[in-house]
């Protein structure tokens, strides 16, 4: 199959000046009337552009643009699976949309309904005692562990000494960005020679100055720790809590659990495994769970329900407090809901088992042609190095897009030179990974002149990234 | 199992599905997976949908605000953003198969940075409040200054989330008062509390009473060096001065208003934008021009050196999903209503303030004329009653408002016992007003 995406001369939309034609109620109040004059805005610039040509320059620009319904899109680290239709139409529900978050709650019985059953399906999964569901992405929601980890070591008064977070060298760069945002001096510790957390190097630095070891299991190697039970049983010796990013947990769900693996503060990635759709980059849904003892913690406020009525509730009595406007991203929670009713936990167990058998399947067959460090035994994602083939990650990433499938995460994680990371989720067909693995072996019979000429068939051929930022230009004028 | 699963198996010398987990150690399993099989979508459509026939919404007349806003939205926005080439796809890390989503927020930023008369703007922010907290760490980034001077009059979940994300950086927030009689900005207490260590002035307009602060314009020649955050609701900008004109530094909003279901406050578009000398400190995605290998313009994600993927605990943020698909709904918006169109929006609210207005003060028990300054969209309101128990009865009356004054603002609600507000949009008509206005006479 030969891909050719659109390529489209789209001008920017100020460039279009067909007259806007978008009808307002009249006004028969003078401006003058109704705005003190000190006020009053001379000047504004918006584009002059009918409805109509709106449409079709978004709809021009949106072929321009590669998603999980075009192809397949093994973003690692990021689980782009299958957004189901199903959610979309339960989302546009208006009973949904339209529902104000300060009106009386009385009114949003409903809605309030769908929250606790949520907070209780993901209590479940994860096998922790409490939630909120208000953090907006997983960064934020591990800004909110962390704060959490915070506000609890002030209450038994070891703040003033536990200023460190342990982070491994193999962790997403939003860990370590979180710790420091909430205060914290991050520690990074290396990963051993199977790519799992360094248990010396580990012991090395656990202290009474550790607050908190975060860590995602498994972690962003596709690789499952099985040294967890111990290394959670150091940390907690230590007197430090153990933080479970949450990100790969599409590897586990229905399997094994951070509850289980002995952690305290877990963050979901709603767009992640409960496949709400991700936006072209956000909105995203970060809840957040906790053991019982870090419950009073919360953010506020969670749902609870009495006599079948819910409530918000806000009688967390250590709260942090709150890190978002209001409850969470309702929409993407009423969707992860809908994912979770629809699949049942059959069917959740069912997609971990599939996803992890597409990441061995593929890691299996890749193994003959590109170098794939630590254990052969994958989770929902695999890491190889181009760097023996003697191509660059980053060109055969571009050769990958040329054929209309998306290619791997690259240079993520740190540790592995030239890497690629892929994950492939349940939805991938084995043809779609059969094909996927044609194509990143037919990269490398380019050579590398030929490689760095690509992508040619798509909306734009190699971007000059350096120029961008040299020249910034951040909008039209 | 299937036989795709199967050979799959096969191929990797694999007998059963269990072989892939045999890393998992057999005391860490799951014992059990308490959630319900799963069902049909057809099941599953009608049970969401009784549970939407819970909440009450249809044929209430709703005067509901403060934040959030019931606006039109035209509907080539919500088709626009449900193609599912933007609503599937993530961030734009291949941006030569990425070109429609990168324009689009490359236009957001353009959009937003005219609106707000600022230079720059980044790709989004989760909401309004967090963009807030986060232009109050980026001044102390930029500044190194510790002290924070916020109205007296801001929401206190603004105050809270403020509060939470600088829980680790020990700064101070210090209020500053308002004038009694008009509701604007306390120039001379603000002017009092300026000193050498502080870093941001917050302010807002329009303000935590919903008035349009004509004081804010001369925040400028009252706090010195100090760096200007304003909080401004973007749809008033098609009226009123942006911040840009007042020389302000970081201009934040919740961009809610262009374009975006309530959905009970989520998901929402947090707006922030900045002048150009403070753009490195800046936190979240941004989006630059730049070229192709055929010389053809181009759009890719830069300034990644602020950013946590490549800074990690040194990074501006830790943002990496943010709001690209509500930002792509707001320019839609702004686009499809143009100059006129926005300006147009924002003359009716207007307008429809006055008719608020008009309509407490014709019914005895009420007092809508609590400032001098002017409305936009939300007007507090005293009354006999208690603030609970109006929300009530209207509510029997088939009719939403009366949000708690002291739900919003509980430091300052000993001075305003029994108010609530109210808000419109551009929604409301001559029908809305007289419902209230005979729901409001009937338990005075
Ligand atoms: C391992 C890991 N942790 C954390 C995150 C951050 O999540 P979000 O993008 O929702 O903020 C990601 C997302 O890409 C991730 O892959």
């Amino acid at each position: 199959m030969t891909y050719h995406q659109a390529k489209y001369d789209e001008p920017l939309i100020k460039d279009i000046h067909s007259g806007t034609d978008y009808k307002v109620p009249a006004v028969s109040d003078k401006e003058e009337e109704l705005i003190p004059r000190s006020l009053a805005r001379q000047t504004l610039n918006l584009p002059d552009v009918a409805e109509f040509d709106v449409v079709r320059h978004y709809t021009r620009l949106s072929q321009m643009n590669f998603s999980v319904d075009i192809g397949t899109y093994p973003l690692g680290s990021c689980t782009m699976k299958f957004n189901p239709k199903f959610a979309d139409s339960i989302s546009q529900i208006s009973g949904f949309s339209e529902t104000h978050p300060l009106q009386d709650q009385g009114s949003i019985q409903g809605s309030l309904k769908i929250m606790y059953e949520l907070q209780e399906y993901l209590k479940e999964i994860s096998d922790m005692d409490a939630i909120t569901l208000q953090p907006l992405a997983g960064a934020q929601g591990e800004f909110t562990g962390i704060l959490i980890v915070r506000k609890y070591l002030e209450d038994i008064g070891e703040l003033g000494k536990r200023t460190e977070v342990i982070i491994p060298d193999s962790a997403h760069g939003t860990n370590p960005a979180s710790a420091a945002m909430a205060g914290f001096d991050v520690v990074e510790i290396p990963s051993d020679s199977n790519g799992m957390v360094d248990i010396e190097a580990l012991e090395a630095v656990l202290s009474d100055r550790t607050a908190a070891f975060m860590i995602t299991n498994p972690n962003t190697l596709g690789i499952f720790d099985r040294n967890i039970v111990k290394i959670s049983e150091m940390v907690h010796k230590a007197g430090a809590l153990l933080y479970y990013d949450g990100a790969n947990f599409n590897a586990i769900v229905g399997i094994t659990s951070p509850g289980i693996m002995g952690f305290d503060i877990v963050h979901y990635n709603l767009h992640k495994t409960f496949a709400t759709p991700h936006g072209g980059g956000g909105p995203g849904s970060g809840p957040v769970a906790v053991k019982a003892y870090l419950k009073e913690y919360l953010p506020v406020p969670v749902v609870s329900m009495e006599n079948g009525r819910y409530f918000l509730d806000y009688s967390a009595k250590k709260t942090i407090g709150k890190v978002a406007s209001y409850y969470g991203a309702f929409n993407m929670l009423l969707r992860a809901w809908a994912f979770i009713r629809f699949h049942g936990s059959d069917g959740l167990l069912n997609n971990t088992q599939k996803a992890v058998l597409n990441a061995n399947y593929l890691s299996n067959r890749l193994s003959k042609t590109f170098t794939i460090p630590f254990s052969p035994l994958k989770k929902h994602e695999l890491v190889l190095s181009t760097e023996k083939t003697g191509k660059r990650a980053l060109d055969i990433g571009k050769y990958i897009i040329d054929q209309g499938v998306h290619a791997p995460t690259v240079y993520f994680p740190l540790i592995v030179h030239e890497d690629m990371m892929i994950e492939p989720t349940e939805s991938a067909s084995r043809d779609d990974l059969d094909r996927y693995a044609m194509i990143m072996e037919d990269a490398l019979k380019e050579d590398v002149e030929q490689l760095k000429k690509r992508p040619l068939n798509l909306g734009s051929r190699r971007i000059d990234e350096v120029k961008a930022a040299r020249d910034l230009k951040l909008k039209w004028n | 199992m299937s036989d795709e699963r199967s050979a799959m198996l096969e191929a990797m010398n694999m007998k059963s599905v269990d072989d892939l987990f045999s890393d998992v150690p057999a005391n860490m399993r799951k014992k059990s997976f308490r959630i319900p099989k799963g069902i049909s979508e057809y099941d599953l459509i009608e049970e969401a949908r009784k549970n939407a026939a819970m909440n009450r919404y249809e044929g209430y007349r709703k005067f509901l605000g403060c934040g959030i806003y019931d606006r039109i939205i035209p509907s080539s926005v919500d088709s626009l953003i449900s193609r599912s080439e933007f609503l599937t796809s993530y961030t734009p890390y291949q941006p030569e198969i990425s070109q429609g989503m990168l324009q689009s927020l490359f236009e957001y930023q353009s959009l937003i940075s005219d609106l707000m008369g600022m230079d720059a703007t980044n790709a989004s922010m989760y909401d309004g409040y967090s963009a807030l907290a986060e232009a109050v760490r980026m001044a102390f980034r930029i500044n190194g200054k510790t002290e924070v001077l916020i109205p007296e009059t801001l929401y206190s979940g603004k105050v809270k989330v403020i509060e939470s994300y600088i829980m680790g950086l020990g700064l101070k927030l210090v209020r500053y008062r308002y004038e009694k009689g008009s509701g604007f900005m306390d120039l001379e207490d603000l002017s009092k509390k300026i000193n050498d260590n502080v870093s941001s002035v917050v302010v807002e307009n329009p303000n935590g009473f919903g008035i349009l602060d004509e004081n804010i314009t001369r925040t400028r020649e009252t706090v010195g060096n100090a760096l200007i955050i304003s909080y401004v609701d973007p749809v008033s900008l098609g009226l009123i001065k942006p911040p840009g004109e007042y020389d302000c530094d970081i201009a934040v909003a919740e961009g809610q208003s262009l374009g975006i279901h309530k959905s009970l406050g989520g998901p929402l578009l947090g707006i922030m934008s900045f002048k150009k000398e403070h753009v490195r400190k800046s936190p979240g995605r941004i989006i630059g021009e730049s070229v192709d290998a055929d010389g053809r313009k181009a759009y890719v994600m830069t300034l990644q050196t602020r950013e946590q993927h490549i800074r990690r605990e040194k990074a501006m943020s830790n943002i990496c999903s943010n709001q690209a698909l509500m930002a792509v709904a707001a320019s839609a918006y702004l686009s499809i209503l143009g100059k006129s169109g926005l300006r147009n929006v924002a003359l009716r609210t207007a307008s429809n303030m006055k008719r608020l207005i008009e309509t407490f003060r014709s019914v005895k028990g009420y007092n809508p004329d609590l400032f001098s300054g002017r409305h936009f969209s939300d007007l507090p309101v005293q009354s006999r009653i208690s603030s609970e128990d109006l929300r009530k009865r209207l509510l029997e009356k088939n009719i939403q408002g009366a949000i708690p004054f002291d739900s919003l603002l509980p430091d300052l609600s000993r001075t305003y016992g029994n108010t609530s507000f109210f808000s419109v949009t551009e929604k409301h008509n001559a029908d809305d007003f007289s419902a209230l206005k005979s729901a409001l006479e009937e338990f005075k």
